[in-house]
Parts: structure tokens; C-alpha cells; sequence
């Protein structure tokens, strides 16, 4: 059947916040897909109504809204359900939301007539009739509802959030660009995540238009974008989960998002003023302790109390680099969530690409509360690991104020090394190594290990395991007895073969810079494997 | 005290009269066999309503033992009758207590003379008020204990529950002056009942009021004789020849096979069958008007078509999947399943098997000036009659107020 009145599905509309006190009383099974073209309101059961049905008829596909029912013992309610069928009418609403008799309920389930009750039909009555005949006043007062919304909500995106909620009656959150849900409430379920995420990676925010994504569960998402505050980075995504698309809802939700982008946005460069403001009074005081002589002036020491930092006791430095295009203020929560939930307390100060940290204690720790302290650390970098990849150093334990520099800057050192070393998890801990280890654990960083392998490429399935001689030639300081004796071969062999590696990588091993990087070159190839795969 | 039954042959009226005898059928007799029959005909007449006419039953075999009563028609007359007086007789109140205070057997003896010696007039016959549930055998009863003949006419033609719904109310002729004997030997006689406006209808009304202060205050019913009135202009404003459908009716239902098809039922009893089925829901609304208002649901096993019926003591409307079907002044009845007994309204609970039908009712009801008065919007529900058709589509009758 074709009609050229527009409608809602029952189902949508029952689901729509504005039916939200209407319930099924009666034959709801499989009839969902009605579609109510409006609604037609009826003082009572007895009011006469013409029984005619047809694309015409008064009655035919809308709703028939009975304002005073009566009892639902009323026999008058058979009739009226029958004569609303033979009507076209596409479902009943009655006051009330006491269940129906068993006759009535029979006779609307034998008509196929969904029956709904209502505390207040008049409301839903409206509210129909707003959503199939006046959708772009279902807009307007949206749109006005909201910008007063937005101009009263508190200060903070999870404020403005939550009166968007609170007004749009749908969950409501707001994203950054790789699909984290950073703000509101939870929209996206099971699979959506990934897909949805996905589609946001691969969208632009170039125009900034309201967009419809549609779930398989036949829940559609209102997604809008917000710039970023610096304009440059990739965009925010505000959205809003519709259960059902319903064309009027999902445009006053669109128009919403349009005027709510922009409150969301200013929430979100306010925030940004304050922790860049707050980032750089501690990178300021930072700066000061780490140029310190002797102990801390009285100044310092009371900023250091404003930020709530222990000066004396002993310090563990922590320095956790990033990637120079990560927003190191802007995540700085994340990382102390990160080192909280591993129930470390540390003082986290945004520096260069990436944060410095240092953890106090009263007393000096032992070695096995160094040993556990680095473990949680290292627990904390994984946590952080969903959010953004970091490569983590840990220095020493030094004391007072002054220990603070020291530790950070052998945790700068350590992490530095870290950087190249991903067979470790990018993590290093000064305290396990000596000094002669922490240059050699330089050979095994990612950029000599490629490096390494090149040089003695030539080497590598020529007969008679031409690397492994190199090496132990080196270490035997160019002894040939002494080679032969630990490789077990014939001091000939090892001459022979002495000779074929300089022939094949044309190196002269009389020259100290070539022997050192041959070496070195040595170490790092017998002590680490190929990497695997291309 | 002792009865005395006495039988009212034609044959022997002929004799006393001389004249020759008629060519008309001989009007159907009762004989005690013919109670049980009678009983379920009455109750068909009841409607679902009417009082439990079994409680009557075995009093009437009694009184009837060898004997037998005639049913006279009115049209019909033993020249004997011709001129003289006949009794509407009936009981009014609530007729269930009837099983809780038994008649002490005095109590139509005590009205009829109360009524003739206030009229001065005789009571040369009786007849029925109301032919529908135990009001068809009380007139029988009552015909038996005063030895008198009883007429084969009422001012109903089946149950109904009220007394601006005699004929003669309809019809705006008064019902008193009239006699009430409560079965503790109270006896009341209302000479007149309107009220100072005379409006009218006021007089039914008024003794109706009158009736049941006078019930209330005593054992919660009593008989009621009115005024004796002469044979033809008696029977003139009357339906005929109820009880003689009655029995008819009771013998037909006897004639069917035990747990009978619908059709078989339908055929026998010249009704529509509205649905067969199990009852699913049952409404009682406590009493409104003074009667108990109620509404009782079956779905059809067969079709599973939703019947509605409405109950005011009688059924009184039939809803078929949300479509006036029938109606009062049709006969609305509910049946056993398995026995196909008719079961008064209050008996039916949800769960129990049954089979609804509708038998014609009194043709006199459809009258344009009648149907008014017994119509479902006379009892307060928001419907037109709705006549049945046994064969063919039912009609709704516009002669109703709305």
C-alpha cells in the first residue's frame, strides 16, 4: 500500500523520548512497522467517528487517541477497537496504562490492532503529531532548547554533556579522532567500536556538516565534528545514539549537534587554556629544581607546596618520552591515571616530547621496593600503551632536592636508549646496569642494529662461519693461537679465514676505528637475532 | 393445608356449557413429567436471568402429582372464562434468596385475596406477570394452590428485571391497585403508587420503589398479585402463549443427543449460536441500579472470534469481535458445553466451556413504542436493539433512543 501521507513507524515512535510514558498494551506482536501519518484525538469511546476506510479516510493509518476511556471492563472499548480496525486506524492509544481485559485484549490481538496506553495521551498526541506533520518545529525548538542548554551548562565538556543528555533524552558522547570516547556516555557497543572508529579515522572534518552513520542494530549515530582547538589537529566527534532512524528526530538531533559544536568547543579550548596554564608553572619550577645548587630556595620550595611536591626524602626519576606530535599537556591526566592506578603517586610535569615524573619516598628503599617500584612502572607504561606509545626510562634513587635532578637525568638517559629497543618493551631501568653495560646496550638499539648487520652483510653464508671467527679474533686481540684455540679449529683456518673477511668487507683490521666498529658489529650480531619477517 | 390440584379440561367445560366443541388445537397440558422440560424452556425464556427456576421445580411436581394444568390461550377461551377476572401472579425480589427462605405456601392465597377483597372483584383465573425463570412456574404453582385456571399470557414474555417493563406499564395502564405477601405473613396493598406530578410511568415506578422497600424490610421477596382484570381486556396488552413456547422449547431440548453440536442445538431451539467456547474472562461490577451488572467474555475454539456479553441479571447485549450482534428483547443464553442446560449469569465462572446462542424474543418488545423499554439503553448501556435474524444478518433496530 502506497500512501503519500509521511509517517513514523510505531516501533520508532515508541521508542522516541517523547512517547516515552507510552506502553503496549495490546498487539504488539509484529506490528512495529505500522506507520502512524498522525494522530486523531477522540473525547471518548462512544465519540461517533465515520467508519470508512481508505487513503483518504480520516482515520485510515493514524493513530486514535482516546482521551477518557473509561473502565477497560467497558464493553464500548470492543467496539471502538473494532470500529477503529474497519477505520484503517493503524493503532489505539487510551488514557491510562492498566492492562486490558482479557476480551479487549483477545479481540486486538485477533484484529491485529496495536492498543497503547498513556498517563497523558494529550502529550503523546502532540508529540505525533509534531513529529509527522511539523518536523522543522521539532527542529526549531530544539535547536532553541539547546542553545539555551549549552549557554547554562557548566564549564566543562562533561557539564555541556550532560544537558545535552538531559535534553535530547539519548546517550551522548564525545570522541577524539581515533574513536576514544573521551566525554559523556556510551553510544557504541560490541563491533560498533571498530567500525564506527574506522569510519571516523577515515573521515574528514573538513566540512563541518552533521553526518548519519548506521549501525547493524538498526540504531543510527549523530556524529558531528569538532575542530580540534588548535585547528590543526585532527577533529573531536560529538554523537548521539538514535535507537531507530527516525527522519524527524535525527534532524533536531543534527540541528542540536550544529549549535552544540560550537559550546563544545569553546568548553574544550577553556580546558586547554587551563592545562597549558598549569603545565607551564609546573615546567617552570621543574626548570628551577633541575638547575639547582645546594638546597632549595624558600620560593621554590613554597610553589612546590602549592603542587603538592615532596622536595626532601628519595626520589625516583621517571622520564617518559613520546612522539614530538603527541599532545603532552593534553594527556598528562592519562599518565598520572596510568601511574595512579598502579597506586604510584608521582608528581608528572609536562617537558619536551614527552613527561618527567619522579616518585618520593620518606625513607631510602630498599632493593627489593627499587625492584617493585620499576615493576609497576613498567605495569603503568602498558596501561598507557591503549592511549599513546611511550618509551620509559627509570633512574636511581637519589636524595633531597637535589636528587631530583639526578634522577631525572639518569631516567633521560635511560630512556633514550629505551627509545631504540623494542625487545625490552622500550623500557630501561639505570639500576640494573653498570656503566660499560648502559654504552654497550647502545649497540643494541634499533638504530645500530640495522647498522651492525649491513656491515657484516658480505659475511653472512659465505662457508666456515665467518662472523663468529671475526668476533672471537677481536676479543682474543687479534691472536690467532688464541682464536683457534677457542673455536677449536686449526690456527691455518682462522689465518684463512681472517684473510676472506678482509677481502670480502675490504677492511683493513689494522686500522683501530674499522676494528672497533667491526667489533661492536660483532657484539650485536651474535648477541641478537635477526629480526624476523620483512 | 392441603391442595387440592385442579385440572381444567376443555372437554368438560364443553359439557358444562353445552356448546359445541372447538376446532382449535387443545391447549398444551402439564403434567408432572413435563417439568423438567418446562423448566429448561423457562430458563431459555430467563435469559440468564429470571431466578433459578429449579428451586420452583420440585414444587410444582408436588402440587401437580397425578394431575395435570391446562395452558390456555387467551384466543382461545372456554366460554366459562368469558367475562370473568384473571390474577397476574408473580414473585418480586431477590430471587435467590428463594433457595435461602423457602415459600411457606401461603403467600399467592394471601395476595389474590388481599387483592380481591380490596377490589371486590373475583379471581377467576390466574396468569403469569413474567414468564422467563422461575416466574413461569410460580403462576403454575399458584394456579394449582387456589385451584384456579391459569391463562397462558404475561406482561413480559420472558425475564426482566424490572416492573416498568410489564406490558401494562408500556402501555401506561397502572399496575395497582395490587397485593404483596412476604412469606413471614406480612401482606401490603397498594392502591396507588404514582406520585403527586402523575407522570407517567410514575406508577410502575412508584410500586417498584414501593415493592422493594416493602421486600427489604422483610424476607427479601414476596408474591404479587394485581388487581384482577377481566379476562380480554387483561390478555389485550399482553405476549401470549409464552409458557406453551416455553415447553415446547424444553421438549425440543430434550430431543438432543448428550454433549450435541452447536448446529444440533440451533436447530432445535430455532436460535443462532454466537460462539462456542471457553469463558476467558469475567467482569462483575457489583450492583448497579440495585441489580448486578456484569460482562463475561468466550473466544471461539473454532474461529477464535471474541464474544462479549453484557449482563444486567439477563444477558442483555452481545458483542461479536466489537460488533453489535444481539440484543435484549432477544433471548441471550448461555449454554453447558456438554449439556446444553442454560446457566444463569451468576453461576458462569472463567474456564468453564459453553455455547452462546440467541433465540428470538417476545415479538411484542419490538414494537416502536415498546423496544424503548427494553432495549439495552433502557438498562443503561450505550446501544440500539439489535434484533436477531435466526437465518440471515442481524438488524439493528433504529427505533431506539439513539
Amino acid at each position: 500500500m502506497t500512501t503519500a501521507r509521511p509517517g513514523v513507524p510505531l516501533a520508532a515512535m515508541l521508542e522516541h523520548p517523547s512517547w516515552q510514558d507510552v506502553t503496549v498494551l495490546a498487539g504488539s506482536g509484529g506490528h512495529g512497522d505500522r506507520i502512524l501519518t498522525g494522530a486523531v484525538v477522540h473525547a471518548e469511546l462512544s465519540t461517533p467517528f465515520a467508519e470508512v476506510a481508505g487513503p483518504d479516510a480520516p482515520l485510515t493509518g493514524r493513530l486514535l487517541v482516546v482521551l477518557l476511556p473509561g473502565e477497560r471492563g467497558d464493553w464500548r472499548l470492543d467496539t471502538l477497537l473494532r470500529r477503529a480496525h474497519t477505520a484503517g486506524a493503524a493503532a489505539v492509544l487510551l488514557a491510562g496504562t492498566e492492562p486490558l481485559r482479557r476480551a479487549s485484549h483477545a479481540l486486538a490481538a485477533r484484529l491485529g490492532l496495536p492498543v497503547l496506553g498513556a498517563a497523558d495521551p494529550l502529550t503523546a498526541h502532540s508529540a505525533l503529531n509534531l513529529v509527522t506533520a511539523q518536523p522543522q518545529l521539532m527542529t526549531a525548538e530544539t535547536v532553541i532548547r539547546t542553545a539555551t542548554a549549552c549557554q547554562h551548562a557548566g564549564d566543562t565538556v562533561d557539564e555541556l554533556l550532560n544537558g545535552l543528555t538531559t535534553l535530547l533524552r539519548r546517550p551522548t558522547a564525545l570522541f577524539h579522532h581515533a574513536g576514544d570516547r573521551i566525554a559523556g556516555q556510551r553510544v557504541l557497543y560490541g563491533d560498533e567500536t571498530g567500525a564506527v572508529a574506522a569510519w571516523l579515522g577515515g573521515s574528514s572534518a573538513q566540512h563541518p556538516v552533521p553526518r548519519l552513520v548506521e549501525l547493524p542494530s538498526r540504531a543510527v549515530l549523530v556524529i558531528h565534528p569538532v575542530p580540534d582547538t588548535s585547528g590543526a589537529g585532527p577533529p573531536y566527534w560529538l554523537a548521539v545514539r538514535l535507537p531507530t532512524a527516525l527522519r524527524a528526530e535525527s534532524d533536531a538531533v543534527a540541528a542540536a549537534l550544529s549549535v552544540a559544536a560550537g559550546a563544545v568547543r569553546q568548553r574544550l579550548t577553556l580546558r586547554r587554556l587551563g592545562l597549558e596554564r598549569s603545565a607551564r608553572s609546573r615546567a617552570s619550577l621543574l626548570g628551577e629544581l633541575l638547575h639547582l645548587a645546594g638546597d632549595a630556595p624558600v620560593a621554590v620550595r613554597r610553589r612546590a607546596l602549592d603542587l603538592d611536591w615532596q622536595l626532601d626524602g628519595w626520589h625516583t626519576g621517571v622520564r617518559i618520552g613520546v612522539a614530538p606530535e603527541v599532545d603532552v599537556a593534553g594527556l598528562r591526566a592519562d599518565v598520572v591515571a596510568a601511574l595512579g592506578a598502579e597506586e604510584l603517586d608521582a608528581a608528572v610535569v609536562e617537558q619536551g616530547d614527552g613527561w618527567s615524573a619522579w616518585i618520593t619516598a620518606g625513607r631510602e628503599p630498599s632493593g627489593i621496593e627499587v625492584e617493585r617500584l620499576a615493576g609497576a612502572i613498567r605495569r603503568a607504561q602498558r596501561r598507557l600503551a591503549d592511549t599513546v606509545g611511550t618509551y620509559v626510562g627509570v633512574g636511581r634513587v637519589h636524595a633531597g632536592p637535589e636528587g631530583i635532578a639526578r634522577t631525572l637525568g639518569e631516567a633521560g638517559d635511560a630512556a633514550r636508549l629505551a627509545q631504540g629497543r623494542a625487545a625490552t618493551g622500550r623500557f630501561l631501568h639505570v639500576d640494573r646496569l653498570g656503566l660499560a653495560q648502559l654504552l654497550l646496550a647502545w649497540t643494541r638499539t634499533d638504530t645500530f642494529q640495522p647498522a651492525a648487520r649491513s656491515l657484516l652483510e658480505p659475511l653472512v653464508g659465505e662457508s666456515g662461519d665467518l662472523v663468529r671467527t671475526l668476533a672471537a679474533f677481536l676479543d682474543a686481540e687479534s691472536s690467532t693461537a688464541e682464536t683457534a684455540a677457542v673455536l677449536g679449529v686449526h690456527r691455518n683456518t682462522v689465518t684463512a679465514r681472517i684473510a676472506r673477511v678482509q677481502q670480502l668487507l675490504g677492511v683493513d683490521l689494522a686500522d683501530p676505528d674499522e676494528r672497533l666498529a667491526l667489533h661492536l658489529a660483532c657484539r650485536t650480531a651474535l648477541t641478537s637475532p635477526p629480526p624476523e619477517g620483512p | 393445608m392441603p391442595t387440592r390440584p385442579v385440572t381444567v379440561r376443555p372437554g368438560r367445560m364443553t359439557d358444562v356449557t353445552g356448546t359445541p366443541a372447538r376446532t382449535s388445537p387443545a391447549p398444551a397440558l402439564i403434567r408432572a413429567a413435563d417439568v423438567d422440560a418446562l423448566v429448561v424452556g423457562v430458563s431459555l425464556l430467563g435469559s440468564g436471568g429470571g431466578g433459578d427456576a429449579v428451586t420452583f421445580a420440585g414444587v410444582l411436581r408436588r402440587r401437580l402429582g397425578d394431575g395435570e394444568i391446562a395452558l390456555i390461550s387467551p384466543d382461545d377461551l372456554p366460554d366459562a372464562l368469558t367475562g370473568g377476572h384473571v390474577v397476574p401472579i408473580g414473585v418480586v425480589g431477590a430471587i435467590n434468596v428463594l433457595t435461602e427462605k423457602l415459600p411457606s405456601g401461603r403467600e399467592f392465597r394471601d395476595a389474590v385475596a388481599a387483592v380481591t377483597r380490596w377490589t371486590g372483584r373475583r379471581a377467576d383465573a390466574l396468569m403469569a406477570w413474567e414468564a422467563g425463570g422461575l416466574n413461569g412456574l410460580s403462576g403454575l404453582v399458584a394456579a394449582l394452590d387456589l385451584g384456579l385456571p391459569f391463562v397462558d399470557a404475561d406482561l413480559m414474555g420472558r425475564a426482566l428485571p424490572r416492573l416498568d417493563q410489564f406490558t401494562w406499564a408500556v402501555r401506561g395502564r397502572p399496575l395497582t391497585p395490587c397485593a404483596l405477601a412476604e412469606p413471614s405473613g406480612p401482606i401490603l396493598v397498594v392502591d396507588s403508587a404514582e406520585g403527586a406530578d402523575g407522570a407517567a410511568g410514575a406508577n410502575a415506578t412508584g410500586l417498584e420503589r414501593t415493592a422493594r422497600s416493602f421486600v427489604a424490610s422483610a424476607g427479601g421477596w414476596a408474591a404479587l398479585a394485581l388487581c384482577p382484570t377481566e379476562i380480554g381486556e387483561a390478555t389485550r396488552d399482553t405476549v401470549t402463549g409464552s409458557l406453551t413456547r416455553a415447553l415446547a422449547l424444553g421438549r425440543a431440548h430434550a430431543t438432543l443427543d448428550q454433549a450435541p453440536a452447536p448446529e444440533a442445538v440451533a436447530d432445535a431451539l430455532d436460535a443462532r449460536v454466537l460462539a462456542t467456547g471457553r469463558i476467558v474472562d469475567v467482569v462483575r461490577e457489583g450492583m448497579g441500579r440495585g441489580f448486578r451488572r456484569g460482562s463475561l467474555a468466550v473466544v471461539d475454539t473454532a474461529s477464535g472470534a471474541v464474544l462479549r456479553l453484557e449482563a444486567e441479571n439477563e444477558f442483555l447485549l452481545a458483542i461479536l469481535d466489537g460488533e453489535l450482534t444481539a440484543s435484549c428483547p432477544d433471548l441471550l443464553c448461555v449454554l453447558d458445553r456438554r449439556t446444553a442446560v442454560p446457566r444463569a449469569v451468576e453461576r458462569l465462572r472463567v474456564g468453564d466451556e459453553v455455547m452462546a446462542v440467541v433465540l428470538p424474543g417476545p415479538e411484542w418488545w419490538w414494537q416502536d413504542e415498546a423496544i424503548d423499554h427494553v432495549s439495552p439503553s433502557a438498562f443503561g448501556l450505550d446501544a440500539p436493539a439489535v434484533r436477531t435474524a435466526v437465518a440471515g444478518t442481524p438488524v439493528v433496530h433504529t427505533g431506539g433512543p439513539r
